[in-house]
């Protein structure tokens, strides 16, 4: 049996390679997913050990809580300065250096735009230009005094700013003109990791951070023969309470290990979309496997006519799967590292600099990969191995080699009950509590359900969906009959696009139901005229609130600031607000309460979550700041709409009382009474010239922006989605091909009596157009269903609408046409070259 | 283009034959593996009359037939069908040519399953895109006496009537020659003799040109005239021939 299945597998060379092919994919995406977070883990990793390198041990005040992943990752307290003498003092300390850092963005001064932000920070630091310290000066001075600066290299060469250059820096307080007079580097790198940074001396940084007299942390080096942990320990016993001693190489492990907790969401997300691929390619593995079976028939009969067992001619399938399997799964290890390289060298070309690190190939990672490459293939070939099992030897005696046409009846029990456990799965994972695994879970066995059961239509919606082909005359015809006469085979050929489209379709719709979510959240909401933003996710200085405020065409200003804290044992997001002014700019529909208690202690809950949480008014609610620890709220008022403000509210009072970093994440204004919107614009915008990284935007102008930020997601998502959809067609490719084998003598015969190349070309083309355009059509139904299914569920979480966005599907199915037209070029091309002799050969 | 202008524009001798060929040689591979199929043969197929081709097996007929009937090339030699010499066509001409001018019927895969059996008669017709003449389709159908069966698939139509509707396809075109090769060589020998009285009616009523191959001598003397074929090249000929004669013939051949 052994020799028998070689055999087969090699006889069978461009099937083959194109049947690997839908698997290798996958298992690339997979393998290329692990490698890339890897090799991140290991750089970032390397990247902060190299960065404390110099130093021993570090003071810093403790932190409540690590905040990992969020916008303001340390939220801790500065200490008073005055602690280096402290530490000074301590036998063993060599030398101590006190740091500050904080926001501070450099304006490009030839366009007069603010660097970076969208992504990694924009990073203002004290620098006392030691050469042991991390920082390392490319070329230049250290900067001294009020005036002076140093830059990081990548941004110094990416913008073109040389030494003696006068560069504007924007902080969270008011900003500032420097002059460059270094430019400096990490060991290597020229950045930290896509960060800009701007550096000072110690007491400049000071000013300009707003942390007169306070230092964030002390760098401390030890003397010769004394250990780190030693110099903890000493250090640690004259610290003052709140304030902590770690070692710098425990420093760079929790720095890299928030990182690294972060790059777990971004791995995760990727391999969602590796077992889309994985799970489309299975698709094709199951029906090539199908096909290669029915042509093997009566060789299989002959098997089984001389002795093989059903068992032997199961294992010999399988067999032949998980060879294919494997091969495809090593090709795809390969393929993913090969990705994951081209994916380091994208970032690079994107300014995210980090220092080289080589490729981390874990063992995990080729073991996880080939484990499902070979579990995909043999999961799909169980089907078809049980059929080729099940052929009688009498099939080798059978003239015609193919085997009796099977009823499709038994497909409806079937596919029914695989849909309704399908819908099932996916109905307990959205409403019933359940986890996203079984939403995902529920759709895949969807997306099984429906494409068993479109066997059954695809007779009468071929005919429909081909009737247009009619204007291309008998080749139109054919290719149309063609397409009706093995339903499940076109079934699962277009179920395999089904799948691609399907997501796409729901990804479409899900945005457009956002969109028009967020259109009807800012009718409702929303009564400000004017909304300031920031160009980075930072946020903005307090400023630009303060200059609106003295503008006689502004009426109400209103700031919102937020901050990760924990409550009740999660993470939460709290916001702060100006109480005097939000009922002017916001519409919160107070449940119980009123907004006019806010103040001092108070805080405002979502009514949903108060209730949850089982919090009526005047009870306490802890909120745990990582600065100042856990603080007594008290339960002021509840209100229903959490889309400006989210869960909690407190004043802004309480706000600057318990967060290190004070930067708007939002302003909002209306035009004073008397003064149109406009007039108010215009006086705003020019008001405003000096905070580059402030944007104003009108209302009309507010929604194109939330919508375009749905949009970038959802064009990145679908992006990703695009990789099933191209393992599709390699399916139609695939199928095609194997079909055309198996009508070969029907192609020779239309050729001996007449019909030219292009015609027989036409006629490849047409089937493959109306395969894809079925698989189309089902999977913009399954994704419109989804997508209904999913708003319903999230319509008591901000996305109460749900919207089809009509011209995005046409485009879709459209474009899935024309793919399939394409895909069915190579087939046809073949086809129209099969030598007329050969197909009409009676063997 | 019209094949008619082919027709004026190219040389060569007029001839009232249907079909010839001229110092026909064909050879499959090269070298060692080297087989002549055809060894030199010059032969004229008449108008208006049933040949029947018969030679022991790999004596070439097939080979000739596919030659004469543009489905191969020689390696050497001239086939024409009526002035055009096929050896000087494209690749394009030459399908035009079969789809215009000539007929066939195979031995098996003569029809295309997903279409009727009227479909397949007149696939040559939709092929080029021509309106079935009616009154002609109709004597056709008539005459194989299959108009019950024209709605059925070929799968659901015995062998004898898939030839049958093959042989009515090969004819709807009125081809100016039909090449057959083994037509009844799957079927039991009444449906055998209902097709071969439909090709001699064809030939006698209205003037159809046949070029038949095959083994067996009771279907041979259907035809007006009998071409023997060994190892490549003509071993005689026999017109009026009859099941005996023939089987005398072959033996000769075969010895
Ligand atoms: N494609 C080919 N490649 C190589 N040799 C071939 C090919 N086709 C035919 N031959 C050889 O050419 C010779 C003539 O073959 P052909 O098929 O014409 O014989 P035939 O008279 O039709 O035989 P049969 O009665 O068995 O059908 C044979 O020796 C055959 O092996
Ligand atoms: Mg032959």
């Amino acid at each position: 049996m052994w020799r028998a299945t070689f055999k087969s597998l090699l006889a069978r060379k461009v099937r083959l390679l194109l049947t690997t092919l839908s698997v290798v994919l996958g298992v690339g995406f997979v393998a290329g997913t692990f490698v890339l977070t890897d090799t991140m883990n290991a750089t970032f990793d390397q990247l902060f050990h190299n960065l404390t390198k110099n130093t021993d041990v570090i003071v810093q005040s403790r932190s409540a809580f690590d905040s990992a992943g969020s916008n303001n990752a340390d939220q801790r307290e500065p200490m008073p300065d005055s602690i280096v003498h402290t530490i000074e003092s301590v036998n063993g300390v060599a030398k101590a250096i006190p740091q500050v850092n904080g926001f501070a963005q450099i304006v490009d001064p030839a366009t007069g735009k603010p660097i970076g932000g969208m992504g990694p920070p924009a990073i203002g630091a004290s620098w006392s230009g030691d050469p042991s310290e991390a920082i390392t000066l490319r070329s230049g001075a250290a900067p001294h005094g009020p005036d002076e600066t140093a830059i990081d290299a990548a941004t110094a060469r990416k913008y073109g700013i040389g030494l003696g250059d006068r560069v504007k820096i924007l902080f969270e307080g008011p900003s500032h003109l420097f002059t460059v007079t270094g430019i400096v580097g990490f060991g290597q790198a020229d950045n930290l990791a896509g960060a800009t940074l701007a550096v000072f001396d110690f007491p400049t940084a000071q000013r300009v951070l707003d942390k007169v007299g306070l230092a964030d942390a002390v760098d401390v080096q030890a003397d010769p023969g004394i250990s780190a942990t030693t110099l903890r320990d000493r250090v640690a016993a004259v610290l003052p309470k709140g304030i902590e001693a770690i070692t710098a190489t425990d420093f760079a492990d929790q720095q890299a290990g928030q990182i690294q907790s972060a790059l777990g969401f971004f791995r995760t997300a990727l391999l969602v979309f590796a077992v889309v691929a994985l799970f489309v390619g299975g698709f094709i593995i199951l029906n090539t496997f199908t096909i290669i079976v029915t042509q093997r028939t009566r060789e299989l009969a002959l098997l089984r006519a001389i002795g093989a067992s059903r068992g032997q001619v199961t294992r010999s399938v399988l067999l032949e799967a998980a060879t294919l399997g494997m091969v495809a799964g090593a090709i795809g290890v390969v393929a993913g590292i090969g990705i994951a390289v081209g994916l380091q060298a994208l970032l690079g070309a994107f300014g995210i600099d980090l220092p080289s690190t080589s490729t981390q190939i874990l063992p995990r990672t080729v073991i996880v990969s080939l484990a499902a490459g070979l579990l995909v293939t043999v999961i799909a070939s169980v089907v078809p191995a049980r059929r080729a099992s099940a052929v009688a030897p009498v099939e080798a005696l059978r003239a015609d080699g193919a085997p009796a046409a099977r009823s499709l009846r038994r497909r409806v029990p079937a596919g029914i009950a695989v849909t309704a456990a399908g819908v099932g799965t996916l109905a307990y994972g959205l409403v019933g509590g359940g986890a996203l695994l079984f939403v995902g879970l529920g759709a895949a066995v969807t997306f099984v359900g429906v494409a068993i059961l479109s066997a059954l239509i695809v007779r009468p919606a071929a005919t429909a969906v081909g009737w247009p082909l009619r204007a291309l005359g008998l080749p139109g015809r054919l290719g149309r009959e063609n397409s009706r006469r093995n339903p499940r085979r076109t079934a699962s050929t277009s179920g395999a696009l089904m799948v691609g489209l399907g997501l796409m379709a729901f990804v479409a719709i899900f945005g457009a139901s956002v969109r028009s979510s967020v259109d009807h959240v800012i009718a409702d909401t929303v009564r400000a005229d004017l909304f300031l933003s920031s160009s980075s996710f930072e946020g903005f200085g307090p400023d630009a609130a303060q200059v609106l405020r003295t503008l006689p065409q502004i009426d109400a200003v209103s700031e919102f600031r937020v901050v990760q804290a924990r409550i009740a044992g999660g993470n939460a997001t709290v916001t702060g607000v100006d109480p005097s002014s939000i009922g002017r700019v916001a519409n919160l529909e107070m449940r119980s309460g009123s907004l006019g208690a806010l103040r001092g202690d108070a805080v405002l809950v979502q009514a949903d979550t108060a209730a949850e949480h089982g919090w009526s008014l005047g009870d306490p609610v802890r909120i745990e700041f990582a600065r100042t620890g856990t603080q007594t709220f008290t339960l002021a008022g509840t209100y229903e709409r959490d889309e400006i403000v989210g869960q909690y509210v407190i004043p802004m009072s309480a706000f600057e009382a318990n967060v290190t970093t004070q930067l708007d994440q939002a302003v909002l204004a209306t035009a004073a009474p008397g003064t149109s919107v406009a007039e108010a614009e215009r006086a705003a915008r020019s008001a405003l010239t000096d905070f580059p990284n402030v944007q104003v935007r009108n209302q009309a102008e507010f929604r194109a922006q939330q919508a375009k930020q749905v949009d970038a997601a959802m064009s990145l998502i679908t992006a990703l989605l695009l990789l099933a959809v191209l393992i599709s067609l390699f399916g139609i490719v695939n199928t095609l091909g194997l079909s055309i084998h198996e009508r070969r003598h029907e192609i020779g015969l239309l050729r001996a009596v007449g019909m030219s190349r292009a015609q027989v070309r036409r006629m490849v083309l047409a089937e493959s157009a109306i395969v894809a355009l079925l698989g189309a059509l089902l999977g913009t139904a399954v994704g419109i269903f989804f997508g209904w299914a999913v708003q319903r569920s999230l319509a008591d979480h901000g996305v109460s609408q749900f919207a089809i966005p009509g011209g995005q599907l046409a485009l879709y199915v459209a474009l899935a046409a024309v793919a399939g037209v394409l895909a069915g070029f190579v087939p046809a091309v073949r086809a129209s070259r099969l030598r007329i002799l050969d197909a009409i050969a009676y063997e | 283009m019209d094949t008619s202008t082919t027709t004026t524009d190219l040389p060569g001798p007029p001839s009232t034959a249907a079909a010839r060929a001229e110092g026909l040689r064909k050879v499959y591979g090269s070298g060692d593996a080297a087989v002549e199929a055809l060894r030199g043969i010059t032969i004229a197929f008449e108008r208006e009359q049933f040949t029947a081709i018969m030679g022991p097996s790999g004596s070439g007929k097939s080979t000739l037939l596919h030659v004469m009937a543009g489905l191969d090339t020689p390696t050497e030699g001239r086939v024409y069908v009526g002035d055009v010499d096929l050896t000087t066509l494209s690749e394009r001409k030459l399908t035009q040519l079969r789809r215009d001018r000539l007929g066939f019927v195979f031995q098996a895969f003569n029809l295309v399953p997903t279409l009727t059996a009227a479909e397949n008669i007149t696939l040559p017709l939709d092929i080029a895109g021509r309106k079935d003449e009616r009154g002609w389709f109709d004597v056709v159908v008539d005459t194989i006496g299959l108009r019950d069966r024209l709605r059925h698939r070929p799968s659901e139509l015995s062998g004898g009537q898939q030839q049958r509707v093959a042989a009515a396809r090969a004819l709807v075109t009125r081809p100016e020659i039909v090449f057959a090769d083994e037509p009844t060589g799957n079927l039991d020998s009444r449906s055998g003799a209902e097709l071969l009285s439909f090709l001699r009616q064809a030939v006698r009523e209205v003037g159809q040109t046949i070029v038949m191959v095959t083994h067996d001598p009771v279907a041979a003397s259907y035809a007006d005239r009998v071409v023997f074929l060994a190892d490549g090249k003509i071993a005689g000929e026999m017109t009026e021939p009859t099941a005996e004669r023939i089987l005398d013939h072959m033996k000769t051949l075969e010895a």
